[in-house]
Order: C-alpha cells, then structure tokens, then sequence
C-alpha cells in the first residue's frame, strides 16, 4: 500500500453556470505536486471551463479551490492575478506571444512582471529557450517562427519563473502531431526538472494515453465510465 | 449580394462596426460643418464689406469729372467703441443714387445714424455724444447700410462749404466689388488645414478601430475568391454609408455652426446671420468632396489586403523607416521661407499655404521616425516590463504608434505658430505723435483751423472746461542745401502739448527755440515758385534748447502765406475730460478726423483681440478633436492587440502594468512630437510675423502652452486604456 501524495491543487464541488446551462456541474478535482494530468472530453463538456476556473482566469458560480491548503476561490481579482503570475504558468493554443517581442523577452516577461530585474530575467529566459532546443532564435519575432517553434517559447516563458502548475490549453491544437506530441513532452519533461504540476486539456487520445493520469469530463461532470488512469 | 447589401449585413451585425462607423460619420460631419464654416468665412467678410461700401473711401470715384456729391470719412471713439462717421454734401440739383439701407440724404444740419449709435447718444448727455455731430437726428441706418449689427455709424449732412477739409469729390456713392477681409481670409485657410486635418485623423482613428478585423473579414473573402474590386467596393460601400450619413449631418448641423459663428466679434463686432450663408451648389460641392476624400482614404488604406489575401497582421516583418524623412523638415522650411521672400511678388497668398500645408504635412512623416527612434531607446535601456512594451510597440509600428498623436502635434503647430505671431504683434502696436499722450488733435487747413479753433474755444467754455485749443503747425525749413522739419507753436503751448519737450527757456517776446546741434543758419521758408527761400526775420531771437531735435518757431516770426505742412488744433484733456474734449473738437470742427492715443491703441488692441480670440477658439477645436481621435486610436490598438493582452492577463498581468505601458505608448510620440511641432510652429510664426514687420519677434513663455496643451490632450487620451483593457479583462481568452 503506497500512501496518496498530498494533493497540492483541489477542487471541490465546482459548479460554473452559463445562463441556465451548467458548464460545470460539480466538479472534484485533484492535482498533485509534479504531477502530469490529462482532461479529456467531446466538445463543449466543459474542459476549457475547468481549467479557467481552477487557474483562476474564471470564478466558479460555487465551490471551493485550495492551493497548499488555502483557499484562492475568495481571492479578489488582484489577488487571483498575482497567483496566475507567480504560482501558475500557462500554454495556450496558439502561443499568444506578444507579437513585438523578441523569444527572448516574451519568456522574460513574467520574470520582470514578477519584479525581477532585467539581465536575472533575460538569463534565465536565454537557458530555457536553450533547454527547448531554441538557443539561436532568442532574438527572432513570434511571426519569424513555426508553430511548433512558438509554442515552445510559450512553454519555457509558461515555466521560467518556475510555477507549481502549468496548465495547457490544447497546447497542440495548432500543430501536427508528431510536432504536438514533441511539444507535449518538451513541457512534461521541462516540468519534472522544476517538479511543476501540469494539467493539459486535449483531445488527443494518443497523447492522453501517454501521460501519468487521466480525468475525462462529459457534460460538465467527471465521466467516472472512464476509469482514471 | 452587392457590395452595399454586404456592408448593410456587416454593420447590423457587429457592434464594434457600428461603433467605428458612428464615430466616422461624427468625424466626416464635424469635418464637414467645418469646411463649411471656413469657407464662408470670405463670403461672409465681402457681405460684410459690401454693406460698408458707402462708408470707405473710394478714391477711383473722384475722378474731378462731374461730381455729384463730397464725402469725407473719420473715425471717432466713444468708450474704446469704434464711430465710423461720414459727412455729405450734394453738389448737384439731380437725383444721387443712394446705397441700400439709406432711403433718403440728410439735409444739411441733418444726419441719421445707426439704431445702436441713436441708443447710445440719447442714454449720455449730449456733450459726451450727441453733439459731436452737431445735426438733428432724421432717421435711421438700415441693416443693408450696417457693416455689423452694432456697428456705430452716422451719416452728417452739409453744404459743400461746411465739409471738412479733406473731403472728397465724387461722382457717387461707393458701389462695386467689395473686397474680402485679408486677414481673416487668411485665417480661414489655416484653419481649413489646422481643423480640418484633426477632423480626418479622427476619421481615420475611427476606422482603424474595426481595421484588424476588417483585415482579417476581407482576407477571408479573398482567400474565398473575391477579385480585388470586389474587396475594394465592399470598403468603399462601407465607408461611403458613414460618409454619406456623416455629410448629410454635417450640413444639417452646419447652420448652428454658422449661427455660433456670428456671435464671435471681429473687427469691431459680431455678423448678421444671412453673412454666412453659402450657395446650394457650394454647399453640395464641399459635402461630396469630403466625403470622396474619406472614401479615397479608406480605399487606399487597404492597398495591402487587396494586394495578398494573406493576413497582414501577425507574421510580416516591417522595413524599418528611413532618416531620410527627417529631410522633410528643413526642406519644408525652406520651401516655406522661400515663399515667404517670395510673397511680395504679387503670387498671392496661394504658395504660402501651399508651403504651409507642405509644412504642416511634414511632422505626419517625421513623426514615426522619431517614434521609432524613441522606441529604440526603450528597447535598448528599459528596465521594467512597461518601457520594454512601449519601447517595443513604438518601434514595431511606429506609423500607428504615431497616429494617435497626429492630431495633438497639428494643434500644438498652429498654437505656437499663433502664439509666436500675437505677442510679436502686439510689441508693433504702438502710437507715435509729436504730441503727448493726453492730448486730442485735428489736422485741418490754414483758412479753417482759425474759425475751428475760436468754435472748439467756444464749445470748451460752454461745457465749463478750462481748457483750450492751441495751434500747432509744421512746416519746412531749408538752411543751405539742409532741410529741417519746424514747428511752428508758442512757447508755452510747445511745454505743454509737444511729446519728449520739458521745460524751455521760454522768452516773453517771439523767440527760435533750436537744438544746437541743428544748423539753422540763415534758414528760410522754400517757396517753390521762386526757387529761393522766404528768410525768416532776421532780428529774431534764437535761443539754444537742450531739447533734441527741437526746432521751435513762433507763429508771430512766421512769415504771412509760407507753405505749411501741416495744420493742427490740439486740445489737451485728461481722464474724466476726454469724451467731452472731443466733442468739442469734433462740433467745433463741423466733423474733421480727431486724434488720440486711445483711439490708435484701440483699434490695435481690437485686432489683436480678434486675434487672440479666433487663436483660442481654433486651438481649443483642434485640441478637442485631436483628443478624442487619439482617444479612439489608442482604443483600437488596444482592441487590435486584445488577444495578446487576454493572454497576458490571463497569465497574470495587472491591467496596471498593461495600462502603463500603453500610456506611455500613446503619450510618449505625443510628448516628443508635440515638442517637436512646437518649435517648428515657432520658426513658421517667426516666418510670418517678419512678413508683416521688420523688427524681431518677442518670446513668451506661453510658446509653452500648446506643448503643454499637447502633452495633457494626449495623457487624457492615454487615460482610455484602462477602461480598454479591463474590457478585455472581462473575458481574457474570448475570441473577438
Ligand atoms: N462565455 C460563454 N458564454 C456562454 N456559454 C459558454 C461560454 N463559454 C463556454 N460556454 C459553454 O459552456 C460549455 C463548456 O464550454 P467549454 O469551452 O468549457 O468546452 P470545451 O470542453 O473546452 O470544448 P472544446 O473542446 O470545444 O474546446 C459549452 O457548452 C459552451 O457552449
Ligand atoms: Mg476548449
């Protein structure tokens, strides 16, 4: 018998309402340190709308989330924005880079937001560009770079201030897939040099089957047919 | 479907549409009730001018052939108001054809005036006003005779011998073609670029709102196959409902314009309201060219989509500006000066506004450059997130960075251009007499000035003043081969009326009174029939004055029927005696022009005033457009970028930090370019003023003032994007 790691993220009893529609519908959730969890579902079950709501980005209508034991669903805005800054990390579909900024200062930037100065952030952005199989490009525009190439300066600026969670919308969306399922385990392995948690949403079945733990949601809810991984 | 159907499909559909094109239409209108304002203002000025006809001087109908009437015109002042008066005498039996507003010609010993003149003299005893005219009031002045409503003007009737001294013969009264007021022509087409260029960077801020997505719609329509054409008719189909939406309102709104407009004095005073009419076709011609202009603009702002049907936001990489822009500047100003050396030459007004449209065009190309320039500062030496953002926008797309700001550095232009003009104008305002400030004088003839002055003498007795008229004459002296200026007075009332003469070692007999530094030996009168000189007597005293310049004789050693230059009866008065001086001056002298410091100074002061007033009014406009166009721009870059900024705050970004670096962005090229146009504006004013006056330009401190206006137009603008970006915050990750 192994003992359960403690659980670092959780969610409870989530409920999100659009109107009269449930896009979630109570919800229990758990994220483990260094974790790597995969959520699954068809289309509009409500999987972008869980990650926004644990992340902070939405606020759930009830429920209850804890990081380390303290509750952030009561955090004001402000509040749950330093959160996403300092303990979060974020992947996007589409990168989202700012498109003026070079690689380099797109990675940089939650580093500098997060106060630190200028040549700590710029270094340590130069390593995780290298660490992605970047270094060269650190001075080249999102535009000047391929999808797959963009979406890995998103990942290192998504894990260079070292959050504990990652979390990734259809961050292969956009690619093909052996360059999303590259992308995917760029992160995975980033992540367990840092022991940050990553929670991706996909609809990638083969790319779900790979990773540690998988959580399926079907109309809001978790779909206990499909046993967790 | 139709390109037009298509835009209708559009603009029912998506807010932001209708938002941009409701502030396109509101620019397209205000731009148009503008032009429509300015280019009545000329019209306005001839109507005006029209009216007055009869009360200006017409030198080409004194032709000395069969004249029927003689005219004299003066100016009087009551209270610091200008009098326009004219004095009339028939010199034939027959029908004179009378100007319109004037039914009928005063007797002699008759006038009629104009209803606010009649108000006024009969609300102040007679002595101030009213008998300064010295004739019954008959009638009134009609509108159609009134140069403005409230113009003061009185018509005097005489017979020929009771004219005063420099009056006209002429064949009838002033008809012909009036001219159009300078001055305030010339405004009228600064003002066309300085308010209307403002008006159509608002036009442009306002469709750069729905540009991205514009892009990004009629990128999806040429991937589906649409030709060019069709791309290009659907944006003119667009644009040209809000053009024609916008012209309409417009001229709709133009007659409150137009009504505003004739309650701002100038000259004097305020405008009828039929002044600013403009005709139907007119009207028409300026609605559809602004509206040609905004679809032309909007048409060739798409020259890239049209060109690739590929997206052009995102992924291309933008050449960076040329140095070479900043040419533009000195070449402007060269341009600018060369025209201005040039403007005597008789080519009209034209290339000097050409040169100064050219002029004022030129911070729109310079500008971006230096926003470029600014950004890579930033990029270079930031230290926190908002300057490395700014700093990076600047130099990305410097073009639209800069846009915001058009409008604020146009204003700032024009401001310290007319900042630069006013004072320097009002150091040239001045009065130069030789006699003192307090003094009131005419300037009449020999054979009246004895009869004018017992007259005035008497008028001064009868109103209870002590004081009294004193002749002060000049004439020319020539000793040897040099001539000298003399004039001819009394000792006492050289004392005590002549400027810049103290106390004089005044004799009891006729006395020269001469500056030894004037050599007036053996000096007489010229007599141009003869060719020699009349000698002054040669017994007279001459006494030496420490007076420069001076050259005082006695009219007792004045030889009898020696030329005279000029002939003057001064009266001196002092604060509470002025008005009623002046109306003896005025009775006593049946009408003869009197002058006074405070009269020269007044008309100076209501020029400047004029001035000054249409100055504020145009900067004020200007700044007001101007911030709420960058306003707008900075709105839609935000709008522009909003997938990006979700993203950021999303991760975290306080709508704090976002916000300053956008402040700085939109405030940043406002700041440099306003400082930059400023100076410019001051070189163009110096420009202008030496083209009115030799002397230099005065600076002050208000040459600050449209920077500073500038500067706080485009922080204001800067404050939108706050609420901008907590917008997006709304929804971060939404699509648009
Ligand atoms: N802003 C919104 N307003 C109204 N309804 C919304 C909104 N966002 C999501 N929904 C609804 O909530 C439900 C869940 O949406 P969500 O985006 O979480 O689905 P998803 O599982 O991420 O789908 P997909 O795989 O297609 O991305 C959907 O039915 C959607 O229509
Ligand atoms: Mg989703």
């Amino acid at each position: 018998m192994h003992t359960e790691p403690t659980p670092l993220l959780t969610g409870r009893g989530l409920v999100k309402r659009y109107g009269q529609q449930h896009a979630l519908a109570g919800v229990d959730i758990d994220v483990s340190a260094g974790e790597v969890l995969a959520i699954v579902g068809p289309s509009g079950s409500g999987k972008t709308t869980l990650l926004h709501v644990l992340a902070g980005i939405l606020r759930a209508d009830e429920g209850r989330i804890a990081l380390d034991g303290r509750r952030i669903d009561q955090l004001g805005e402000a509040g749950r924005s330093e959160l996403r800054r300092t303990e979060f990390g974020f992947v996007f579909q589409s990168g989202m880079l700012v498109a003026e900024l070079t690689a380099e200062e797109n990675v940089a930037l939650p580093l500098l937001l997060g106060g630190r100065d200028r040549t700590t952030a710029t270094d340590a952005a130069r390593e995780w560009l290298g660490r992605l199989g970047l270094a060269g490009k650190e001075q080249r525009r999102p535009g000047e770079l391929s999808g797959g190439e963009a979406q890995r300066v998103a990942i290192a600026r998504a894990i260079a201030h070292r959050p504990k969670v990652i979390f990734a919308d259809e961050p292969t969306g956009a690619l093909d897939t052996r360059t999303g399922h590259a992308t995917v385990h760029a992160l995975i392995d980033s992540a367990r040099t840092t022991n940050t948690a990553v929670v991706i949403v996909t609809h990638d079945r083969e790319l779900a089957a790979s990773v540690p733990r998988t959580v399926a949601i079907r109309d809001g809810a978790i779909d206990q047919a499909v046993p967790a991984a | 479907m139709n390109p037009v159907q298509l835009a209708w499909k559009v603009l029912r559909a998506d807010r932001r549409t209708q938002v941009a094109t409701l502030l396109t239409a509101a620019g397209v209108a205000v731009a148009t009730a503008l032009v429509l304002l300015l280019a009545s203002l000329p019209f306005a000025t001839e109507s005006r001018a029209e009216r007055a006809l009869w009360q200006e001087p017409r030198y080409e109908l004194s032709t000395g052939v069969a004249p029927t009437i003689a005219w004299s015109f003066s100016v009087d002042e009551i209270d610091g108001r200008q009098i326009t008066r004219v004095d009339i005498a028939p010199l034939t039996d027959g029908d004179i054809a009378l100007p319109p507003g004037i039914d009928r010609l005063p007797e002699p010993g008759e006038l009629l005036r104009s209803p606010e003149l009649a108000a006024l003299a009969d609300s102040r005893p007679p002595a101030e006003l009213a008998d300064r005219f010295a004739a019954e009031p008959v009638g009134v002045l009609g509108d159609e005779a009134l140069r403005f409503p409230e113009q003061l003007v009185v018509l005097v009737g005489h017979t020929p011998d009771t004219m005063p001294a420099n009056a006209l013969e002429l064949t009838a009264f002033g008809t012909g073609d009036p001219r159009p007021d300078q001055l305030l022509t010339l405004l009228a087409g600064v003002g066309l670029v300085v308010l209307l260029v403002p008006s159509l960077v608002l036009v442009a801020s306002a469709s750069r709102l729905i540009a991205a997505r514009r892009e990004r719609r009629l990128a999806a329509l040429r991937l589906a196959g649409a030709t060019p054409a069709q791309v290009t008719a659907m944006v003119a189909a667009e644009t040209g409902i809000a053009a024609v939406a916008g012209g309409a309102l417009g001229v709709a709104i133009s007659p409150l314009l137009h009504r505003a407009a004739t309650t701002v004095p100038w000259d004097g005073g305020t405008w009828f309201a039929h002044d600013f009419v403009l005709g139907p076709g007119l009207v028409a011609a300026i609605a559809v060219t602004v509206a040609v202009l905004v679809v032309g603009a909007a048409v060739v702002g798409l020259r890239r989509v049209v060109s690739t049907p590929l997206m052009a936001t995102g992924g291309h990489t933008r050449k960076p500006l040329s140095g070479w822009r900043l040419l533009l500047v000195p070449a402007a100003l060269a341009l600018f000066f060369w025209t201005l050396s040039r403007a005597n030459t008789g080519d009209g007004a034209l290339p000097i506004l050409v040169a100064l449209g050219v002029l004022m065009w030129s911070p729109t190309v310079v500008g971006p450059w230096a926003t470029s320039a600014l950004g890579g500062i930033f990029v270079r030496s930031w230290r926190r997130p908002a300057a490395l953002l700014a700093g990076r926008r600047l130099r990305d797309d410097p073009k639209a960075a800069y846009r915001a700001s058009a409008g604020v550095v146009l204003a700032a232009f024009a401001g310290s251009m007319a900042l630069t003009l006013m004072p320097s104008l009002e150091s040239e305002a001045g009065y130069y007499s030789q006699f003192r400030d307090e003094v009131l004088y005419l300037d009449t003839n020999e054979d009246r000035a004895g009869p004018i002055a017992a007259a005035v003498d008497d008028k001064l007795a009868r109103y209870g003043l002590d004081a009294r008229a004193s002749r002060v004459d000049q004439a020319e002296l020539v000793s040897g081969d040099q001539y000298h200026t003399a004039t001819i007075a009394t000792c006492a009332d050289a004392e005590r009326l002549l400027a810049g003469v103290g106390d004089l070692p005044c004799r009891d007999t006729p006395a020269i009174y001469v500056d030894p530094a004037l050599d007036v030996a053996d000096a007489g009168v010229p007599d141009a029939s003869t060719g020699s000189a009349v000698p002054l007597p040669a017994d007279a005293p001459v006494v030496s004055t420490d007076t420069a310049g001076l050259l005082l004789v006695d009219p007792a050693l004045w030889p009898a029927d020696a030329p005279l230059l000029e002939v003057n009866v001064a009266v001196p008065a002092d604060e509470r005696t002025r008005e009623t001086v002046r109306t003896a001056l005025l009775a006593g002298s049946g009408g003869e022009q009197v002058v006074s410091k405070e009269m020269k100074l007044g008309q100076q002061d209501t020029q400047l005033a004029d001035l000054r007033r249409v100055t504020v009014i145009g900067l004020v406009t200007a700044s007001l457009l101007a911030g709420v166009s960058a306003a707008i721009a900075t709105a839609g870059s935000v709008m522009d970028r909003r997938r990006t900024f979700g993203a950021l705050m999303a991760a975290g970004t306080p709508v704090r930090t976002l916000a300053r670096a956008l402040r700085a962005e939109a405030a940043l090229p406002a700041l440099v370019s306003t400082v930059g146009a400023g100076a410019l504006g001051t070189a163009v004013g110096v420009g202008l003023f030496g083209l009115v006056s030799g002397s230099p330009a005065v600076f002050s401190p208000w040459l600050a003032a449209p920077v500073v206006l500038g500067a706080l137009v485009a922080l204001i603008a800067a404050s939108v994007c706050a609420p901008a970006l907590r917008r997006v915050r709304a929804e971060p990750l939404a699509d648009e």
